[in-house]
């Protein structure tokens, strides 16, 4: 999307409430000028001093106060419609962005840290709403109010319009000038602000030293100086502001000025009545007001576009196509448990050594599959991999007959369940943390199911400890539950949802043996109650997790050096062998 | 309004602000000519109307309009200089608020620095004091010329024709209540507001953090849909926000030309009798903009001005933090005399320290003497008390129970600045200054000269990366040193440590990892110390220290062990089994 694409869609988004508040806005314009025209009239008659005159001049105080009560309706009708655009884009906006981030793989995320995105979405978006809302507004106000005000001082008197517009324009100049400056200003304080900071940051996280080495005198120097270009440039902010940008508004009262003198005499040559003196000096203000605005409006204008450029990177980063194309319920239906094949897998981060090479395997529907590995050995990548976590090339990873690379993530992962090794959760209630992900799947889970998996992951006996029970929040990525804890919800969450395959990646890791071996009981007679053709991949670097899985691959390096039973890797793998020896040593060292 | 207990945060401004009255008195004193010239204006508007233009005389129109501009031009300087002098002397005050207050951090003590992050003593000394500098500054000046503008004005229009003031008067109590109803109606959706927009930053947070998780689990129309439910309820508060501030803008922008409607109306009969002249009617039209416009302005002051409030209040907590050396007896320069000028000893007798008096121990009854020309060695995990000793030493905490004798002295009763000198410090994470090596290792010390400098990189083994380097010791460092490697800042603090030319070594070394020739330097310059000065050591590689003349092994704060090398070998205990480990990881760092 270019931006001019960009600014157009979310303009279009509220065209309606646009339309009616240009007609609002035109209408608070045209009554702003429309008055004064009365209260000409008013003066006018009430200095031929007649009895006559009453009834038309009431009439006219009555115009006044009538146009006047209309004005303020219509001007608070012209605001929000013209405002709340700037808020219902920004609404919109937040959502887009969300859902693309949300979309986005793991090598966009990787790029923008979720700070920074966070930035974008908390401070671009204002100057944004600035843009859709008030930015708007003020366009069309300055427009209209611009352009009917002159017209209606020509009717009266085209020769006074001219001398009083004179110290106006040339007060305009000095206005631009100083607000260009201003603005610079602005930004070099703002500048000089951040660098304060730094310093200061930099003085506070080494305290210790300028202390110990009394380094008081040098430090103090130091921000005094950033402390004095501080002041130096608030002070010519300060200068700017009080003495030039009033210019303005003084240019104005020069302007009434001109209007008594040179208006005063045409009246005394009869060209002009007091009451045109007095509707020109309304005028004078409508003109005067907008001008000021049209240095804000700039900066608004400024600022959205370079919001508009720090969005964009968001919404303009492409979603793998395929990752929109979901399956139909009946196709889902089709390709459930399916096998997974692994055929000659190669993996490599940009520009490192290949950390899997050469990868085969399968896992068929109902096979619990187990992965030995060290630290290093790439067993985190591979899950990654099976997960399509990382970007892949095609032709490696089958689901059943299909290249996973063709297949939307989406659907994959639910067919495929990861846990992960550091599990994250949700500051929300336990249960709610369980249910997560299974909404999509639109099959109401009940509490029978949350109570299964709690049992299975052998969470029960924890939660019931809990005042609040699943209700429980579990506060900031679970942070009121110790490791185990955590990692025993995130098995249960995994398992609440229904899937094919489910993957634990190291996920046993803060867990004591035995309370890993009561989960791998609970879970095996678990897929094996349901004959649900469930099938199982389990990570670890701790054979005691792996020994009664069907089949168990030995990842070093990279590489399947081995793979078998328990019982067959015992007596053909010295590394699976050695390791074996070394953990039950600790693990009898344990008990 | 403004509560009394707020007004007492003030004294500090008002005491900083205290040297800067006659800049203050001379905005002050602007003030008479702006509000006589801003009254003059209306009155000479009706001089000319009612004497001139009604009149249909010519003669001294100019006069009056000459006088008109020369009002006008009064006005603009009285003004400028008013709104000039008076934030001047508010940002004078500002600027010698943050240079004392950093000073005061600069003396507080360690413990301060324990409790309170980084950031929040960072925020007072610059958000709290811009909040001073804007919000309080402008929103005073603002509201006190506002108020006494609209006040004069009034009274002047009163004189002028009193039935006509009432009729403005009368539109006043309806306004007031209306802005009042519509400012609490805002200040409910605001808190709405903030606190959905909070929920919905929370949340977007969360799930962008946990994307992995979300993207995992197929979450994603699940958290979309929970997302969007946040971001409408933030949008329809702001809508209705919108809606009120909608009515209260139109709402004054609107009564100015009701009022005038109004004005007309009633003076209309006046003009007519004869008891209200044209021109006065005139004024009061175009003066009316005068008295409202403040009106709108007045709530937002006031919310500007209790804004401010908070920041002084967090200002106020630097204020009353206790300084490091307040309040303890301390031993006079002409007590100390020469005592100090050279080391001689430290004895620490059964000393015990914890932090805080509900905490529990970190060092329990310590007792160890150092002599000059002496090497000692503290070993020990993790929390064992190891920095703490060297902590106490420095004067960085000093409230310790027992005994310590620097030369006899008692520690706790010199002064901070009668110690320090004594000591270098080479310490485990180097501080870097952002400027260039010759400093970093100077430290700005004038006495310490080029030649120095020089010396003591060479003493440590850094002059040869110094070289390499494309300016030498004129390398500008940045990002607290993130341009050099992590051995090369050890390198500089060591030199650092070196060229401060203090009689007792402190050595605190690090753990993390460096390149294997810039460890291999490190060695040489540490071994090279330890056979020279005098040195107290927290040593982690054990090969380090074993040539110190006392080693002494911590656990939880006490010591368990103590004795040289051999000594402590043979008993076969903590250091023993420390080495053993050490050892392995040394073996298996060499095998990698």
């Amino acid at each position: 999307m270019t931006k001019a694409q960009f600014i157009r869609h979310y303009f279009l988004l509220n065209k309606a409430s646009y339309a009616f508040a240009v007609v609002c806005i035109f209408i608070v314009n045209w009554l702003q000028v429309e008055i004064p025209r009365y209260i000409q009239q008013a003066i006018d008659l009430l200095n031929q001093s007649s009895i006559d005159a009453q009834g038309a001049l009431v009439s006219n105080v009555q115009a006044v106060i009538v146009l006047s009560v209309a004005m303020v309706l219509v001007r608070i009708l012209s605001r929000m419609y013209a405002l709340n655009p700037g808020r219902i884009t920004e609404a919109a906006l937040k959502n887009d962005l969300f859902y693309r981030l949300n979309r986005l793989p793991h090598t966009f995320h990787q790029q923008y840290p979720s700070g920074k995105l966070i930035s974008i979405i908390n401070n671009d978006l204002n100057g944004i709403r600035l843009f859709y809302g008030i930015g708007f507004l003020q366009l069309f106000n300055i427009l209209f109010a611009l352009s009917l005000t002159p017209i209606y001082m020509w009717q009266i008197s085209p020769k006074l319009t001219l001398y009083s517009i004179i110290p106006i324009c040339i007060a305009f100049v000095f206005f631009r000038l100083g607000f260009r400056h201003l603005r610079a200003l602005h930004a070099q304080r703002l500048k000089r602000l951040q660098d304060l900071s730094e310093q200061l940051m930099n003085y506070l996280s080494g305290i210790d030293l300028i202390k110990s080495q009394q380094m008081d005198p040098w430090v103090t120097q130091k921000i005094d100086d950033v402390n004095q270009k501080l002041y130096q440039c608030t002070l010519k902010i300060t200068r700017l502001q009080t003495f030039v940008m009033p210019i303005l508004d003084y240019a104005n009262h020069i302007m009434k000025v001109l209007i008594l003198g040179l208006g005063g005499f045409y009246v005394l040559q009869s060209e002009l009545t007091i009451g045109q003196i007095t509707a020109f000096l309304a005028y004078s203000v409508l003109l005067a007001l907008p001008l000021m605005s049209l240095g804000r409006i700039m900066t608004v204008y400024q600022m959205g576009m370079v919001s508009i450029d720090s969005v964009q990177k968001i919404l303009n980063a492409e979603i793998p196509p395929q990752d929109l194309n979901l399956l139909t319920e009946d196709k889902k239906q089709q390709m459930s448990h399916a096998t997974l094949t692994v055929k000659n897998l190669n993996y490599q981060y940009t520009q490192g050594e290949s950390v899997l090479k050469n990868i085969n395997f399968t896992i068929k529907p109902g096979e619990k599959l187990g992965l030995l590995g060290s630290i290093g050995s790439g067993k985190s990548t591979l899950v990654n991999c099976l997960n399509h976590h990382l970007d892949i090339s095609a032709g490696q990873i089958f689901w059943g007959q299909t290249d996973i690379t063709e297949l939307s993530r989406q659907d994959l992962r639910g067919f495929i369940r990861t846990m992960t090794q550091d599990a994250y959760l949700f500051s929300d209630s336990i249960e709610k943390n369980i249910r997560f992900g299974s909404e999509r799947l639109q099959q109401q889970q009940g509490q029978n199911q949350v109570e299964e998996v709690l049992q299975l992951s052998q969470l029960a006996d924890d939660i019931r400890r809990f005042s609040d029970g699943k209700q429980t929040i579990v506060g900031e990525k679970g942070i009121i539950l110790s490791g185990g804890q955590k990692q025993r919800l995130s098995i249960a969450r995994a398992l609440f949802t229904p899937s094919d395959l489910i993957i634990m990646d190291n996920v046993l890791s803060a867990v004591d043996y035995e309370t890993e071996r009561k989960i791998l009981d609970a879970m095996f007679s678990h897929i094996g109650n349901k004959k649900s053709q469930q099938s199982l991949l389990v990570v670890s670097h701790r054979i005691s997790a792996l020994e009664d899985l069907d089949k168990i691959l030995v990842l070093e390096h990279g590489e399947i050096i081995a793979q078998g039973t328990h019982e067959e890797l015992l007596r053909s793998c010295d590394y699976y062998l050695q390791t074996w020896t070394l953990q039950q040593q600790d693990a009898q060292v344990a008990s | 309004m403004i509560k009394t207990p707020d007004l007492h945060y003030l004294k500090h401004f008002y005491h900083y602000a205290k040297p800067y009255k006659k800049t203050a008195m001379a905005g002050i004193a602007m003030m008479p000519l702006s509000i006589a010239a801003n009254l003059l204006f209306p009155w000479l508007v009706i001089q000319v109307i009612d004497k001139h233009l009604t009149a249909g005389l010519l003669d001294g129109l100019y006069t009056l309009i000459a006088y008109m501009l020369a009002v006008l031009v009064v006005n603009y300087f009285a003004d400028a200089f008013y709104a000039y002098f008076l934030r001047k002397t508010g940002e004078l005050a500002v600027f010698d608020m943050r240079a004392a207050m950093f000073k005061r951090v600069l003396k507080l003590p360690r413990s301060y620095f324990d409790t309170t992050p980084t950031g929040v003593t960072l925020s007072r000394l610059t958000s709290d004091l811009e909040a001073i500098g804007e919000s309080f500054v402008l929103g005073i000046l603002g509201l006190i010329k506002d108020s006494i503008n609209t006040i004069a004005v009034l009274i002047f229009m009163f004189f002028i024709n009193w039935q006509l003031t009432l009729v403005i008067l009368i539109v006043f109590p309806p306004i007031l209540f209306l802005t009042q109803f519509v400012r609490k109606k805002l200040r409910a959706q605001y808190l709405i507001t903030r606190s959905s927009l909070a929920k919905g930053t929370g949340f977007l947070q969360e799930c962008l953090l946990g994307v992995k998780t979300v993207q995992l689990y197929g979450a994603e129309q699940e958290v979309e849909k929970q997302y969007q439910q946040h971001t409408h309820s933030f949008m329809r508060a702001q809508l209705k926000t919108n809606t009120y501030d909608a009515a209260l803008f139109s709402l004054i922008t609107g009564i100015t030309t009701i009022t005038i409607g109004l004005i007309i109306w009633f003076g209309a009969g006046k003009v007519i009798q004869g008891t209200v002249t044209l021109g006065v009617l005139i004024a009061f039209i175009n003066t009316l903009e005068k008295v409202f416009v403040p009106l709108r302005d007045f709530t937002s002051q006031i919310a500007s001005i209790q804004r401010s409030f908070a920041a002084f209040e967090h200002i106020e907590e630097l204020f009353v933090e206790p300084l490091e050396e307040e309040g303890r007896s301390l031993l006079s320069s002409a007590q100390i005399k020469n005592q100090l000028d050279i080391f001689e000893s430290l004895q620490f007798n059964n000393v015990s320290f914890r932090y805080k008096p509900v905490d529990p121990y970190v060092l329990k009854n310590v007792s160890f003497t150092l002599l000059k020309g002496q090497q000692l060695a503290l070993v020990g995990t993790t929390g064992s008390g190891k920095s703490t000793i060297m902590r106490l030493m420095n004067k960085v905490y000093m409230d310790y129970e027992g005994s310590i004798l620097l030369n006899g002295i008692e520690l706790s009763k010199i002064p901070k600045e009668n110690v320090l000198h004594l000591f270098s410090l080479m310490q485990q994470d180097a501080f870097l200054f952002e400027e260039n090596i010759h400093f970093n290792i100077s430290l700005g010390n004038k006495a310490i000269i080029e030649k120095d400098v020089v010396d003591a990189a060479k003493y440590v083994f850094a002059h040869d990366f110094i070289m390499a380097l494309p300016q030498q010791y004129s390398f500008e460092l940045s990002n607290s040193g993130g341009n050099l490697s992590a051995g090369q800042t050890q390198l500089i603090s060591f030199a650092r440590a070196i060229a401060q030319n203090g009689q007792v070594m402190m050595l605190d070394e690090a753990t993390s990892s460096v390149d294997s020739i810039t460890e291999d330097l490190i060695q040489r310059a540490i071994g090279r110390l330890f056979k020279e000065k005098t040195v107290i050591a927290i040593a982690h590689r054990l090969s380090t220290i074993r040539h110190s003349d006392q080693i002494l092994v911590l656990e939880q704060g006490q010591i368990v062990e103590r004795g040289n090398h051999q000594q402590l070998l043979n008993s076969n205990g903590l250091y023993a089994s420390l080495l053993q480990d050490s050892r392995e990881i040394e073996d298996n760092t060499v095998a990698l």
